[in-house]
């Protein structure tokens, strides 16, 4: 399968568009054992969790995690991806030239999630710099039962060197409030522990604590705004991670056109922070539900 | 127990065992795996020690043996270390202090050792290596960026 039919969902055959990385083709196979599963229970298919949210269409507003509830064994899958070109690198013809970046190198990102019970999903995120986040969201509250804010509490844990050193655990909320159909707003306080690579000895702060803020406000029936603000406190290298962006949801699907002044997509690389204040990158992020 | 709840505990501990799992400052320091940001211990493992690298001891050169005048006129010999580098003059460059307690970057002992374009004569340890590892520097760094006590 090429990842042109996994996107679009296209008969089998169809013909090779562009290379497929192995860690690409994992990833569509762990998407295709999901889809493979057995069908769900009826009692399921009324399961409110599988309906469309409007103000919330996905997991993710760009970088930090919604209120969006995964349906009971259902999944979903995510590609992101950050070009390295500085889009303020030389004149526009340079950038041209470069294709806004997309000539560059990316670093890439592969996310798979699934719901191991009701309000519950665990997941896993490999970025290309060797990265592996496992994380886990659970949902306490729902806006739709309590009128005010919906509520989760989530927990990442990411190893750099493929899950062999430098290990970063995190711990947060998520508060959302949906504003009707319009979109939502998010707040997420979060304790990031060794976000400092270097040896405790070595260090004045080896934990983070940020408050990630986010919006996705739908501007038109399928399209949206999206943009992420995320102070931080304690080891704070680099500057507070910030980006913004344009997204279409089309089905299952959610095509995110973004600008960052950084590459993290996992906690502890936000904590991180981004590369300089004056450097933004282009990105892009491609995600597809499972229900 | 409820699966949620079981769910929760999981969760807590994972976070728990990760948090306990900071890098162990041994990895870093390569072959000197006891070298600590203190001056006995930058003493007894970088001054005194020729390493299992085969980086040279400091006080090859930088100490009074027989008669000679120890190098660059800076004696790391232990109980006299502390003296001839923090708050003193550089002879190569004079006005540029060997160690400025709490600034690392402006300590003149930290450029030799990585060998900076603005050092007069040549990288420490003296010929052509091995040179002290990024992690040796960065304990010596850590060391003078706490206030390079006499500990």
């Amino acid at each position: 399968m090429t990842v042109s039919t996994f996107f679009t969902g296209a008969p089998r055959r169809r013909v090779l568009v562009f290379p497929v990385t192995f860690s690409v083709a994992v990833a569509a196979v762990v998407a295709v054992v999901a889809l493979l599963m057995p069908a769900p229970a009826l009692a399921q298919e009324d399961d409110p969790d599988r309906d469309l949210r409007l103000a919330q269409p996905d997991f993710t507003v760009i970088t930090l995690p919604t209120t969006l509830r995964l349906p009971k064994f259902r999944s979903a899958f995510r590609v992101t991806h950050r070009f390295g070109r500085p889009l303020g690198a030389g004149d526009f013809g340079d950038l041209l030239e470069d294709f806004f970046g997309l000539d560059s190198g990316a670093q890439i990102g592969l996310e798979y999630r699934f719901g191991i019970f009701r309000g519950a999903q665990i997941g896993i995120h490999r970025t290309s710099d060797k990265t592996i986040e496992f994380f886990s969201q659970y949902s306490v509250l729902q806006q739709k039962d309590n009128g005010v804010i919906g509520l989760d509490a989530v927990a990442t844990i990411e190893g750099t060197n493929n899950f062999k050193d430098s290990y970063t655990p995190s711990l947060g909320i998520v508060v959302s409030r949906e504003l009707g159909e319009v979109g939502a707003i998010y707040v997420n306080p979060r304790w990031v522990n060794n976000s400092n690579p270097l040896p405790s000895e070595l260090t004045d702060d080896n934990d983070t604590f940020f408050l990630g803020l986010g919006a996705r406000i739908r501007i038109r029936p399928t399209v949206y705004v999206v943009g992420e603000f995320i102070p931080r406190v304690g080891y704070e290298p680099g500057v507070n991670h910030g980006t913004f962006g344009i997204e279409k949801r089309a089905g299952g699907h959610t095509f995110q056109l973004n600008f960052s002044n950084g590459f993290g997509t996992t906690m502890g690389q936000v904590a991180r922070g981004g590369t300089a204040s004056d450097d933004w990158y282009l990105g892009f992020s491609i995600s597809r539900k499972f229900f | 127990m409820s699966i949620r709840v079981l769910y929760g505990l999981v969760v807590v501990a994972l976070t728990v065992a990760a948090a306990a799992c900071d890098e162990s400052l041994s990895d870093l320091t390569g072959p000197t795996p006891n070298l600590e940001p203190t001056l006995s211990s930058i003493q007894h493992e970088i001054f005194d020690t020729t390493d299992s690298s085969g980086r040279l001891a400091c006080v090859t050169c930088h100490a009074p043996i027989g008669g000679r005048a120890a190098a660059a006129g800076m004696n790391l010999t232990a109980g006299n270390s502390y003296a001839a580098l923090v708050g003193v003059s550089s002879i190569e460059r004079p006005g540029v202090l060997r160690v400025v307690a709490g600034d690392p970057e402006n300590s003149y002992l930290i450029h030799k050792l990585e060998g900076r374009p603005s050092i007069v004569g040549v990288r420490m340890p003296r010929g052509t290596g091995p040179f002290l590892t990024d992690g040796q520097i960065l304990v010596i760094k850590r060391w003078i960026e706490t206030g390079a006590r006499n500990d």
